[in-house]
């Protein structure tokens, strides 16, 4: 996870996250359950 | 102008802030201000023509770190300060029609970083005792902004209903030596009937005193204190939790379901509350049929006294039903 601040025009500041694709699959397979 | 006042009645404070009457209300999709500045377009809060996760501090704040005192001086009964604190929006994707539900498990993931780095920067202010995670979705909730975003409060007190909450887990710790969160989990897994999804890190219920129909629940089956305190693992499977539970949201009645999101944990007010406080995320959906809306009216406004048409275990089989169908 990268993390950029910056101060807008106005005083407020401004976070920019990014990330990089880990690899991982999108969504995980079906797990879990209600029981 | 940030001013809070204090009701010695229900011993609680109340928060003016009344430049908020000016805030944006309902733009055009093509004046989101949420969205990227295009090339040639209006300015958009977001100076850059694509982001992954942004987060800011609120043009029309709640709370703001520099609030002056207050002109309104108060007395000893109805004391006033400063309505200092943090009001940050979190701005989910930079596209405009995405949902939390529709996303993929990875950028939740990604999300709950930024919320574990938001607990950790913002509870390390002096001026900031609670820091509170939410969101509102929905028009029938009173958003007035369709972009994905949630928001983030960093309260210069503990506010009331975690308060309460940690009162309750403090009383029964002292009483019994174990978590109150942990043991109405446990209490839940036994009887079954109210469970919605269980992953395994995290378990989704609708909870026994369930104060709206859908009402839910996640729970970190570990005792943590906040949710910068869920190791990497646990962090991927409240990702996968969430997306359960909001695309079951989403089937239940058939259409994009409201509701606020918002997450207990820790206050950042230099306490110890292990043991007492345990991560949690609760979901208010106000729908009580596809049509039909709860609203608060006479008992639960003015008694503060919840009057629930539909019992927690009929409602926790409908809603695992929609997770399991969404699932397929």
């Amino acid at each position: 996870m990268e993390k950029e601040r910056e101060t807008k025009d106005d005083g407020r500041y401004i976070i920019f996250y990014t990330f990089e694709d880990e690899g991982e699959a999108e969504d995980s397979p079906g797990e879990g359950g209600a029981h | 102008m940030n001013q809070l006042r204090w009701d010695p009645t229900l011993r609680e404070w109340v928060s003016y802030a009344t430049h908020r009457q000016d805030r944006t209300f309902f733009p055009p999709a093509e004046y989101c201000p949420l969205c990227p500045t295009e090339p040639g377009g209006f300015p958009t809060e977001v100076p850059r023509e694509s982001y992954d996760i942004v987060v800011f501090e609120n043009r029309f704040p709640s709370f703001a770190p520099e609030a002056p005192e207050p002109n309104e001086p108060g007395t000893a009964l109805t004391p006033t300060a400063p309505g200092r604190g943090v009001t940050e929006v979190v701005l989910y994707s930079d596209d405009h029609g995405a949902t939390l539900a529709g996303m993929n498990e990875r950028r939740i993931r990604n999300l709950v970083e930024v919320w574990a780095d938001r607990y950790t920067e913002i509870g390390a202010r002096e001026e900031v005792e609670y820091v509170f995670i939410f969101e509102n979705k929905g028009e029938a909730i009173g958003v007035t902004l369709h972009h994905p975003h949630g928001q983030i409060y960093g309260y210069p007190f503990v506010p009331p209903r975690p308060r309460k909450e940690l009162e309750a887990a403090r009383d029964h710790h002292e009483a019994h030596d174990s978590c109150l969160h942990c043991d109405l989990l446990a209490q839940e897994h036994a009887d079954g009937r109210r469970i919605v999804h269980k992953s395994e890190r995290f378990t989704a219920f609708v909870p026994f005193y369930a104060h709206y129909p859908y009402e839910a629940h996640i729970y970190a089956r570990r005792c943590v204190p906040s949710i910068a305190g869920l190791d990497e693992d646990e962090r991927r499977d409240l990702a996968r939790t969430l997306k359960r539970l909001l695309k079951g949201y989403d089937a239940l009645f058939g259409f994009s379901l409201p509701y606020v999101m918002v997450m207990h944990q820790a206050p950042t007010d230099g306490e110890d509350h292990e043991g007492m406080a345990h991560f949690h995320v609760e979901f208010y959906p106000p729908n009580r049929t596809a049509e039909k809306l709860k609203y608060l009216a006479g008992s639960e406004v003015g008694a503060g006294a919840f009057i629930v048409d539909a019992l927690p275990e009929t409602t926790a089989a409908a809603l695992r039903e929609a997770v399991e169908e969404a699932r397929r």
